[in-house]
């Protein structure tokens, strides 16, 4: 008898399962719950579902994005899915809708797309960075994205729980493979599986932190790691595009920065450690008081592991530019300011 | 009563159960966890150091790579390409899921020359470090105090059973840890992996809790927070910022693994408060190993007691006349279950350390042998020798070999 009722019991709460199952949703279903849960609770008809191309099998057919405006402006990663004509965006109440694809920032790796507002028979419930954009490690947050395509529909996309781990640039001091991205991301233990990538991080009373990115693979540690492009970085794009507000305009690239430190590079598979073997007198390599023998370590805040990372970090730098260099003469690691010169025409050596 | 009936009261009955529910307030803990794990990360952040290397060699080290201090190091060899079958179903979710997983870092691991994390030992310069950080043999080694600039580091001893090692930096007054003795810590406990890598001002953290303690035969928490070579060397610190243990790569059988279990939810802490002696033999230069007595055991022997299967010629256990058939009945007075217990009581020793044996030979006789003392294990916990596996049996070398 006992078990019998047991199974009763189970077919009631079957039942109302079903019930419940495929019924668009709605904002009166909401049940008071801990602030946490409602903080994702609201902010979860912001996240769209992206259907998009596909036909290989590293590349998913699917991401998340972030409804950014009442005319139905939706911020997403800017991938190979994004096609025109074939990229469909599926708000929370499970109405489908074709999206037009706007320009995309390359330095971002980002992508405006937009649905057309008329066609919305739900409320439009956009978000909007917050004037506090801030972050720090050891927060917490809350990642939602529609990993594995698990959500259909009018399915809520997943909520992934985590910290910040930190911080850190993608320019050089973090290598990674597949990054448009040039500046500070935030790391976080949330993970972003294929298909969250677009979704948002959140701090737990609801601001919006940053765009989650694609799974990173480091160069430095060979590990992969989630990720999430802050939004303050974002704000300028998005004021663009959404607003019409111009951007100032990035300053051309200058000629490359010239030390005048001539490295012991020898030819391999393997770069050497970032020896001085020669400075070049009159350089400002020379004034810094570098010798031959002197091991460069550091560039500004970037490691110079090898000659071929002195190379490029020195690349990063424009002529006139002061920076701290660091390096170590048998012993001692020593520091000191340098101004970047302009490398030497051909003609003047 | 008929089925509907019951059904109906099932139904009232959950409906009163949620009804319940609702009514308890709810806690926000992740709340009120929140600014603990702020103020332990202040406590905690000053004495989490930047270890960076220069020069060194770069080679494989996974199962496939060449072992370590063997020689000039192979070229890697890359895997061959072949075409992968076409998939029928890219989006399908299930098919991902019964899909093997493949680990995020591929066997034949090749270890990247980026930075790793340390935590300063004493006020003046002596550093804790990930063996992980040194394994590429670095011609530099530099240590970045947050606040007080970059150190030139001079290389100690290590316990490459514990993957560990020490280095001195010419520094005075450094910010010291409290150092939690693992009686102390209890499993459930929040554990919070620090590491000091992707930017110099402040730490990284990965959030978790002790799932085990005692392990690696009494050497290391495990703890469920990430642990990868970007936190190798930090403190896994507790909710006061006091340190529970140091982030290793290691894993049971002895190999320096543990770089593919970095996502798996299992990461390891060597725990530093209970082996000060051998901290103070690190600070005199010794390089620790694991211990070796050399036997085999035989594994259809279920107890009381170990029984020898073998013993190796240059083994310690050779030297002292112990032979094939001979049954280990105590070891410092501790009587013997069985093989896996005899290997516990042996596995948390180093070489060097002594022993005594009470064992009956095959002819009856019982005899104390020793004190006996150990040596060091001719594997290294470098080699990736799958001999080391355990606890299946003994490591028995085929060409025993000093180091």
């Amino acid at each position: 008898m006992r078990s019998f009722s047991m199974v009763l019991l189970g077919l009631a709460a079957l039942r109302a399962q079903t019930e419940d199952f495929g019924k668009a949703y709605s904002f009166a279903e909401r049940k008071p719950g801990t602030k946490v849960e409602q903080t994702i609770d609201t902010l979860l008809p912001s996240i769209v579902k992206i259907h998009g191309a596909s036909g290989l099998k590293t590349i998913s057919a699917y991401a998340t994005g972030i409804l950014v405006s009442n005319k139905g402006h939706v911020l997403t990663v800017d991938q190979i899915l994004l096609q025109p004509d074939r990229t469909r965006v599926v708000l929370y109440d499970g109405s489908v809708h074709q999206a037009k694809l706007l320009p995309a920032d390359d330095r971002l790796g980002v992508r405006l797309i937009q649905i057309d507002p008329d066609a919305v028979r739900c409320e439009l419930r956009p978000l909007w960075p917050a004037p506090d954009t801030t972050f720090r490690t050891g927060q917490f947050v809350v990642s939602l994205g529609n990993c594995f395509r698990l959500a259909e529909f009018s399915e809520k996309v997943s909520a992934t729980f985590g910290v910040v781990v930190g911080r850190a640039n993608t320019a050089l001091r973090y290598r990674m493979t597949d990054v448009k991205y040039d500046g500070d991301i935030i790391l976080t233990d949330a993970c972003n599986n294929p298909g969250h990538y677009g979704g948002g991080l959140f701090s737990l009373d609801g601001r919006w932190l940053g765009l989650n990115m694609r799974l990173l693979d480091s160069k430095e540690t060979n590990t992969m790691l989630s990720a999430a492009i802050p939004v303050a970085d974002l704000l300028p794009y998005l004021d663009e595009v959404v607003n019409g507000k111009p951007r100032p305009v990035a300053a051309a690239a200058a000629e490359p920065a010239w030390l005048g430190a001539v490295l012991f590079d020898k030819a391999g598979r393997q770069s050497p450690p970032a020896y001085v073997e020669r400075v070049v007198p009159g350089s400002p390599a020379a004034q810094l008081g570098l010798r031959n023998d002197d091991l460069i370590v550091r560039l500004g805040e970037f490691s110079t592991r090898t000659c071929r990372e002195f190379a490029e970090i020195l690349g990063k730098f424009a002529p006139g530019q002061t920076v701290t260099v660091t390096w170590k003469r048998g012993t001692q690691v020593m520091t000191g300011d340098v101004t970047f010169g302009k490398a030497p025409t051909e003609a003047g050596k | 009563m008929n089925a509907s009936t019951m059904a109906r009261a099932a139904g009232a009955a959950l409906f009163v159960a949620a009804a319940l529910a609702a009514q308890t307030p709810p806690s926000d803990e992740f709340l009120q966890l929140e600014p603990v794990l702020q103020q332990a990360l202040r406590k905690a952040g000053p004495f989490v150091v930047t270890v960076e290397t220069y020069g060194g060699t770069r080679q494989a080290q996974g199962s496939e790579g060449a072992a370590d201090g063997e020689g000039p190091p192979k070229p890697r060899q890359m895997p061959k390409w072949e075409p992968k079958p076409r998939q029928e179903d890219p989006d399908d979710a299930d098919k991902k899921k019964n899909e093997k997983k493949k680990p995020l870092v591929a066997s034949g691991f090749a270890q990247a020359q980026g930075k790793t994390s340390g935590v300063v030992l004493t006020a003046d310069g002596w550093v804790l470090v990930s063996r992980f950080a040194l394994a590429l043999e670095p011609t530099t080694v530099l240590i970045t105090v947050p606040g007080r600039g970059t150190f030139h580091a001079v290389r100690g001893g290590e316990d490459t059973s514990r993957g560990i090692a020490l280095v001195k930096i010419d520094a005075q007054d450094l910010p010291v840890p409290d150092f939690v003795h693992p009686d102390q810590v209890h499993v459930g406990q929040w554990a919070f992996a620090l590491g000091r890598t992707f930017a110099a001002d402040e730490p990284t953290v990965h959030l978790g809790i002790v799932s085990a303690k005692k392990r690696l035969f009494g050497r290391a928490l495990q703890i469920d927070a990430y642990t990868s070579p970007a936190n190798y060397g930090g403190a896994v610190v507790d909710v006061q910022g006091r340190v529970l243990g140091i982030a290793v790569p290691l894993s049971p059988s002895g190999r320096n693994a543990g770089v593919e279990w970095y996502d798996s939810g299992i990461g390891f802490a060597v725990t530093i408060a209970d082996i000060q002696p051998l901290l103070a033999r690190m600070q005199q230069g010794e390089v620790l190993q694991r211990g070796w007595l050399g036997v085999q055991l035989a594994t259809a022997w279920l107890g009381p007691g170990a029984k020898i299967d073998g013993t190796p010629k240059d083994g310690v256990a050779a030297k002292a006349g112990l032979r094939k058939g001979d049954v280990i009945q105590q070891v410092d007075g501790v009587e013997v279950m069985n093989g896996p217990h005899f290997q516990m009581l042996l596995s948390s020793r180093l070489g060097g350390d002594p022993i005594t044996l009470t064992v009956r030979q095959k002819d009856g006789d019982v005899l104390t042998v020793g004190p006996l003392t150990l040596a060091d294990a001719p594997w290294s916990e470098q080699k990736q020798s799958k001999d080391a596996e355990l606890p299946a049996s003994f490591p028995l070398p085929k060409e025993p070999e000093g180091r």
